[in-house]
């Protein structure tokens, strides 16, 4: 398929719809062939063998995985492009280019990436990648096509995005009017609604509207021109440096011939 | 020339010290490629980078300063009274570099894909500018340093090789490291959200290479010292004691820019505030920033071997401070948890710095690091008085004396402050579940469980068992993962499950005790439709 034409996918999740069944929990890990991790999932966390999980916060339950941003500050730092982004939306990584630098782990905005700390000679990293294959194959992802409630919906991100504000418009008193994800770090492939405030839940109000790579690249983009510019720079120097001294030089021999004239 | 007794070499307090924290390096590193990072380090996806990067790293790169401020004057300016430093300093650089890639090798979860960055290129990434910087300058290095070695050697082509491309050697080298040390400031602007604001800036970068300067005085400094010493060898006192000038003034620039840049951002005030993250920021501040600017603008001080030493050793400590602030300190309240380094972290990291002591030893002894003239001056026995002794024999009540107190004075008052940081480090609070029911009523409303799921029957099936998610299922408050995590697929569905006499799949159950047992055979009809 050409890239064009391909419509960026999203989640909606939504958590006043969700009644914390752990079906999304259950189907990612099926999918993904992850081990167990815990005896009880609401007290689950994110981990190697963990893409996402259900947690109970203020009250609700709420999801939490790779939020698949539209600009991904994890590609955007991997030295060595493990990372990347589709066109359909999903952030992917690839075991073989990685060094496990964990610039990633450090610079997710989400505290999403983890890591396999046990593995003493191939850790990876690990995250969902949005059932990239699934996708690929006309599915939704594991986790909504299990959801009961339609807490977690998938379709595409525009359609979902005009979805969220309608249900906010048709019931404006119960939701906070905010449709988290369409801006947050540049936008996200993951959409939240929610009636509680987001960062009771556990999701950063505070973050910026840009993209963050453009914080480093705004840097990084001008390298050329210092190399440019202070190459010739330090070659002026040099040179103009060199030549006082030799004129100098020149100068004390030929006062020495006079002398010694 | 004396030469290090292989057979039987002297013992001596710090070689003993020297071999305990390589044997301790030694058996960590061993732990670190059996059982894997977390059994070695502290290390978490809360908190991904930690003393390795911190200090290893960050620091690591810093020792190179020197060589690039040193070899600038030197090549470049043409100032000629400081070439006898050039060799040292270059020395530490390309130690210091070696010693990055080392530390690398144990924090890397793939260290044998450490090249993968020349090839899989991402230069939207500053860690691939690293990667990159890191490579180019240690081959600069390499060959600044190689004529050292080559010298030495009887073919004297190589040597005028590398000599006659000094020049670009030295503008390549000092560009590069130029980037690098900036860079390693760029690392942290991405993570705006996660590092206290007492230290991110969009300056980063420059901050990072301001200070290296600084440092790469200071250490040129400090290190001149260690190796009088160690080895009678010391450089022109005058030498140093301008290099003490441009570290202040350097440092002095820094802080200014520091202070005005936090004040524009409006975050000054919460450097005296009684946070953890305020304290370190002062004891940095003070001790390593204000305390030494103070003393190295005092001539009186400057001029004095042992207070330019104290000095600069101050700044370095300063300057270490700065970066571990930045990449432990600072990264503390957003990640929830306390990060502190493992013995093993330390010891490995211990055990690097040792190794560049060592290795810096061994090069001063066989090579001609310090100049020739030093070495005739040592022998006819000019230059043999420790610059230290000699400061405890001025007169108590001098300038010096009272400098060394106020010198005390910060230092404990840093250490303070630290340690009053430390006692109020927040305990990391994790958001509250609630405690109220959760009103299930919206997600109910919308529940659609599966219809009935004829199971496939075996020859001796007692009649078609149809499973029902509505009988199985609590209405009122569903758990698909009581069921589904492991024991049933959601997504490929296997509804060939008999027989199961093994207790398998129903009967895990329908074990008789939990509910209905399927072994039960009076109970059959009570699944198994009657035929």
């Amino acid at each position: 398929m050409d890239t064009q034409t391909v419509a960026k996918k999203a989640l909606l999740f939504d958590s006043t719809r969700c009644i914390g069944c752990g079906a999304c929990y259950s189907a990612c890990k099926e999918k993904n062939k992850l081990a167990k991790t815990s005896v009880n999932f609401l007290r689950d966390n994110l981990s190697a063998d963990t893409f996402t999980v259900v947690n109970r916060r203020n009250n609700r339950y709420v999801r939490r995985m790779c939020m698949h941003c539209n600009e991904p500050t994890c590609v955007s730092v991997c030295p060595v492009g493990a990372l990347n982004k589709s066109a359909a939306g999903p952030v992917s990584y690839e075991a073989s280019k990685c060094m496990g630098c964990r610039y990633c782990v450090q610079a997710c905005p989400f505290n999403v990436p983890q890591y396999e700390w046990d593995d003493p000679i191939t850790p990876r990293v690990r995250k969902c990648d949005l059932c990239r294959d699934r996708i690929a194959q006309g599915l939704p992802t594991a986790c909504a096509s299990v959801c009961p409630t339609g807490a977690t919906k998938f379709g595409n991100r525009d359609e979902l995005i005009a979805e969220a504000e309608a249900r906010i418009r048709a019931n404006p008193n119960r939701y906070i009017n905010h449709v988290y994800g369409v801006a947050e770090v540049g936008g996200t492939s993951v959409l939240l609604l929610s009636d509680v405030p987001f960062d009771s839940l556990g999701y950063r109000t505070d973050l910026l509207q840009q993209p963050l790579p453009h914080l480093t690249w705004n840097v990084l983009h001008k390298l050329p021109s210092v190399v440019g510019i202070g190459g010739v720079l330090m070659s002026g120097i040099w040179w103009i440096t060199k030549r006082r001294e030799d004129v100098k030089r020149a100068e004390r021999d030929e006062e020495d011939a006079q002398k010694a004239e | 020339m004396r030469r290090f007794n292989l057979i039987r070499p002297k013992v001596t307090f710090w070689r003993v010290i020297l071999v305990l924290v390589l044997l301790a390096g030694a058996y960590s590193a061993l732990l670190r490629f059996t059982k894997g990072l977390s059994a070695t380090t502290n290390l978490s996806a809360q908190f991904p980078w930690g003393i390795w990067i911190g200090f290893d790293v960050l620091c690591g790169v810093a020792l190179a300063a020197g060589g690039f401020t040193i070899s600038a004057v030197v090549y470049i300016f043409h100032i000629e009274k400081y070439r006898p430093i050039i060799r040292p300093t270059i020395l530490t650089a390309f130690l210091g570099y070696s010693l990055v890639v080392v530390g690398l090798m144990f924090d890397l979860g793939r260290p044998y894909n450490i090249w993968h960055p020349l090839i899989m290129w991402n230069p939207h990434s500053v860690m691939f500018e690293v990667g990159w910087c890191v490579t180019l300058y240690s081959t600069v290095l390499m060959l600044e340093f190689s004529p050292l070695v080559l010298e030495k050697l009887p073919w004297q082509r190589p040597y005028k090789i590398v000599k006659s491309i000094t020049i670009p050697l030295v503008i390549l080298g000092v560009l590069l490291s130029t980037m690098h040390q900036s860079s390693l400031g760029t690392l942290y602007l991405i993570v705006p959200h996660k590092l206290h604001p007492l230290w991110y800036s969009p300056l980063l970068p420059v901050f990072f290479f301001t200070s290296a300067i600084a440092l790469g005085c200071a250490m040129t400094i400090f290190e001149s010292y260690l190796s009088l010493r160690a080895f009678r060898k010391q450089l022109d006192f005058h030498l140093l004691t301008k290099l003490g000038a441009v570290a202040a003034v350097t440092l002095s620039v820094y802080l200014v820019i520091r202070l005005i840049d936090m004040q524009a951002r409006g975050v000054l005030s919460q450097a005296f505030q009684p946070t953890y993250e305020g304290r370190m920021f002062l004891a940095e501040i003070l001790l390593g920033v204000i305390a030494p600017v103070v003393m190295l603008f005092m001539p009186r001080i400057r001029n004095n071997q042992f207070g330019l030493f104290v000095a600069a050793l101050m700044v370095v400590l300063g300057f270490v401070m700065n970066r571990m602030n930045v990449a432990l300190t600072g990264m503390d309240r957003s990640s929830g948890v306390h990060y502190f380094p493992s013995w093993n972290e330390l010891a490995i990291t211990a055990s690097i710095v040792g190794a560049g002591f060592l290795l810096f030893g061994l090069a001063v002894k066989y090579l001609d690091v310090f100049p020739a003239e030093d070495m005739k001056e040592i022998a006819e026995g000019k230059r043999a008085q420790l610059p230290a002794l000699a400061a405890f024999r001025a007169p108590l009540w001098s300038a010096t004396t009272m400098a060394f107190v106020m010198c005390l004075l910060f230092m404990g008052a840093s250490v303070a402050l630290a340690y009053d940081g430390i006692k109020r480090r927040a305990e990391p609070v994790s958001l509250p579940e609630g405690t109220g029911p959760i009103d299930l009523s919206r997600g109910l409303a919308e529940l659609k469980m599966p219809g009935p799921i004829a199971i496939k029957m075996g020859p001796s099936s007692p009649g078609l068992c149809v499973f029902s998610h509505a009988r199985h299922v609590n209405a009122k408050d569903p758990n698909c993962s009581s069921c589904h995590a492991g024991l049933f697929r959601m997504l490929a569905m296997t509804p060939d499950i008999t027989p199961d006499r093994k207790m398998r799949n129903c009967g895990t159950c329908h074990d008789g005790v939990k509910a209905v047992g399927i072994l039960q055979k009076e109970r059959c009809d009570s699944c198994h439709a009657k035929t």
